[in-house]
């Protein structure tokens, strides 16, 4: 109906919507990605005056920045549709405000939210120069929806908006990781952490956060948590969702790599990430020349997904399983400093010499991958009699 | 083009009328009350710069008769930075602490008035530089004298202000950023350089325990990506994996500047390689010569080694006897000393502001 009816017919059915409480319909009817936008009869070049006065406030606010913004988005005015857009969260904010103790509206307020974000995100792709400032600006006015469902903390936990929390922390994330502002994440992760509601929130949305947190934590060098957090999202995300599990194996296979769990080449093929199937092979043969190789033949791919540096971090579990092949070759508990000098040399570390081939094995041990101690005088690697080189995964 | 009305929310920006170092306001209030400093006496007279001010809720900061326009305000950073430095009649650290509050107002010159990039990274670099030097010369000063924290806090200011411009600059035009990088190197006698190789080299070497100013290297440009800045990225990664024998290794080849940023780092290199020594060579009967460690971990002394493994509870004579039960990680890590290789011990501030890498 809405897709070819009247204004006024338009503005009743916002309205009744509004009088039932229909948090649902509603959303729909003020979303950008909704059938009636493509309505001509709602593309009036004087939508305010002739909203004003034929419906009731508060909802009139919301269909008058609504419409103008639908205009500026058929019009390809990305930024005048933003600041439309940005107002139009703003008069949400107020209804949400007004609201006590319900909480029906959220739908509205995911909506707006959502269209916030990518109104913006098409603002800033048509304003090369204004790098980020538009996304930020569009972050603040998250932020205060954000701020009024967190504070909402006196009603049930039936109607309380605080609901509404993990939505708006998703939107949040994807703006921050966009314009690269990732120390602003940690408040958000704070308040959502000490969430009572976490089992309650929708599943989806859960997943999404994790894999934020997951990517943040992977920054922060943190890889346990990042394991974790990556996996729950990998393990629940929806098998059909191809796109969305290929992007979170994107993180989590450098992250199980570097806890010592490899990939299966079936797993790669699958999601078409057989960049890091290179990676493998080289890794397990202790191959240095390898990994510098791989590294540059994918350094796009790496450094774009920011998982470079977690890759370089790769080459000690490299030594390691290079200094076992030589342990296993030698046959021995007494291994001479030259002999894994002379392996380093051969798999392409031309320059190492016996100060610093000590050096690797000495953080290997410190690290605990290698059981052992060095013995400087005699230039040898004293090993564990039992399980020389335990498995990385059992640590 | 007035380039002051680049700026880009369209607000218009104050323009400094002051076309002396010091207002005359401040100036003549000053000598009247006896608060010139004792660098502002010169032979040729009194020579003010103007002090750095908090902004208060009831000053107003923005009177134009206050402020220094950009040609001033390099003048008065190539004053203070080029020939205040020279004097030899007071303590260094003196010197410091004139020269950093001098500075602060240039910088708060330029906030309010809102300068372009163009003209920022200009000022910001001899800063950059400036608290580099001071920050390694007064290392080894009382807390009282010289305070290591505010001195980073500054520099990493101006770095990542100096940062900041050039990512403007190159975002909104490439053609714009040669123009300013070649009439920049071409840096002849008293003209301050302008380096960005050197500030991104700076901002890694500074900053070897946070990750962050790698994942920067990373997105940079290819052709930065191959200038000398790698050489600092590939000392940070070897930091990251613990190869202290690499790090020392590489650090032959840093400038004077970056040594000197690196040599700040060491006593936490040191914390750390020692603790990986001392559980790979635990033992009760094989040791390890002093000699080797001051090798491998960047000590001036022999005598060195042996006070730092003291410190960390290893036993230490000519040779050192590792025990991994007995190091004290709790220990704190010990203030940076003047390190016997770093060049930039015999040099002057004005040497080390026209090199580029």
């Amino acid at each position: 109906m809405t897709s070819t009816g009247t204004l006024n017919q338009y503005i009743q059915t916002v309205e009744r919507m509004y009088r039932l409480s229909e948090g649902d319909e509603l959303a729909r009817l003020i979303s950008l990605r909704d059938s009636h936008v493509t309505n001509r009869n709602l593309r009036s070049s004087d939508i305010a005056s002739l909203v004003e006065g034929n419906c009731v406030a508060p909802i009139d606010e919301i269909i008058i920045c609504h419409l103008l913004c639908v205009k500026a988005v058929i019009e390809k005015d990305y930024l005048a549709a933003y600041s439309h857009q940005s107002q139009c969260v703003v008069s949400v904010v107020k209804v949400l405000m007004s609201q006590k103790d319900q909480n029906w509206c959220l739908p509205l307020m995911y909506t707006t939210c959502l269209d916030l974000r990518l109104v913006a995100q098409k603002a800033e792709a048509t304003q090369p120069q204004s790098n980020g400032k538009i996304l930020e600006k569009a972050a603040e006015s998250l932020l205060s929806c954000f701020r009024v469902c967190c504070a909402d903390n006196r009603t049930s936990d039936e109607d309380t908006k605080r609901h509404g929390m993990l939505y708006l922390a998703n939107q949040l994330l994807k703006v921050y990781f966009r314009i690269n502002k990732l120390h602003l994440c940690k408040p958000l992760i704070r308040a959502i952490d000490s969430s009572s509601l976490w089992y309650q929130f929708p599943l989806a949305q859960q997943i999404t956060y994790r894999y934020f947190v997951g990517r943040k934590a992977m920054f922060d060098s943190e890889y346990q948590a990042a394991n974790e957090y990556l996996s729950f999202a990998f393990e629940n995300c929806h098998k059909k969702s191809h796109k969305n599990k290929r992007l979170i194996l994107t993180y989590l296979v450098p992250v199980k790599m570097l806890l010592g769990y490899m990939p299966t080449k079936q797993l790669l093929e699958k999601y078409n990430l057989l960049q890091f199937w290179d990676l493998v092979s080289v890794v397990k043969n202790g191959d240095l020349r390898g990994i510098d190789s791989v590294m540059e033949k994918h350094e796009k791919f790496f450094i774009s997904a920011g998982i470079y540096l977690i890759v370089e971090k790769l080459k000690i579990t490299a030594y390691r399983n290079l200094f076992r092949k030589v342990f296993l070759v030698e046959n021995t508990h007494q291994i001479d400093i030259a002999s894994f000098q002379a392996a380093l040399q051969v798999m392409g570390e031309k320059d190492v010499d016996s100060d610093e081939t000590q050096c690797i094995v000495a953080n290997l041990i410190y690290q605990g991958k290698i059981k052992g101690y060095i013995s400087y005088q005699h230039k040898k690697v004293v090993v564990s009699k039992q399980t020389a080189f335990p498995p990385l995964s059992s640590m | 083009m007035n380039s002051r009305n680049l700026s880009k929310d369209g607000e218009t920006c104050i323009h400094g009328t002051c076309l002396d170092m010091c207002p005359p306001e401040e100036m003549n209030l000053r000598i009247r009350e006896k608060l010139v400093h004792i660098l502002e006496v010169t032979t040729e007279g009194y020579k003010l710069v103007k002090c750095y001010s908090r902004s208060a809720a009831d000053s107003n900061m923005a009177i134009p008769s206050n402020l220094r326009p950009f040609p001033t305000l390099m003048t008065t950073t190539q004053y203070l930075l080029l020939n205040v430095s020279k004097r030899k009649d007071v303590k260094m650290s003196v010197i410091y602490n004139f020269l950093d509050d001098r500075l602060r107002s240039v910088r708060q010159d330029m906030t309010i008035q809102r300068l372009h990039p163009k003209e920022c990274v200009k000022l910001l670099e001899p800063m950059i530089r400036f608290y580099n030097y001071y920050g390694y010369r007064l290392c080894e000063y009382p807390l009282k004298e010289y305070d290591p924290v505010l001195n980073k806090k500054y520099l990493l200011e101006c770095i990542k202000w100096f940062l900041t411009c050039c990512d403007t600059l190159e975002e909104t035009n490439i053609e714009c950023m040669t123009d300013i990088l070649k009439d920049l190197y071409l840096s002849k006698d008293n003209i301050l350089s302008c380096d960005r190789p050197l500030v991104e080299s700076l901002y890694v070497l500074c900053n070897l325990s946070d990750i962050h100013p790698l994942y920067r290297y990373l997105s940079l440009p290819n052709h930065l990506k191959r200038s000398k800045l790698k050489l600092a990225y590939e000392i940070a990664v070897a930091n990251k994996l613990g190869n202290y024998v690499r790090v020392w290794r590489l650090a032959e080849q840093l400038c004077p500047l970056t040594f000197a940023a690196l040599c700040l780092y060491l006593p936490t290199m040191q914390k750390r390689g020692l603790q990986v020594i001392s559980t790979a060579y635990n033992s009760k009967q094989l040791k390890v010569p002093t000699k080797v460690i001051q090798q491998w971990l960047g000590f001036t002394s022999e005598d060195e080694v042996r006070v730092m493994c003291d410190y960390y509870g290893q036993m230490a004579t000519d040779v050192v006897c590792f025990n991994k039960a007995l190091f004290r990680s709790v220990a704190e890590v010990p203030q940076p000393k003047q390190h016997y290789m770093a060049r930039i011990s015999r040099l002057e501030l004005e040497d080390i502001m026209f090199y580029t890498i």
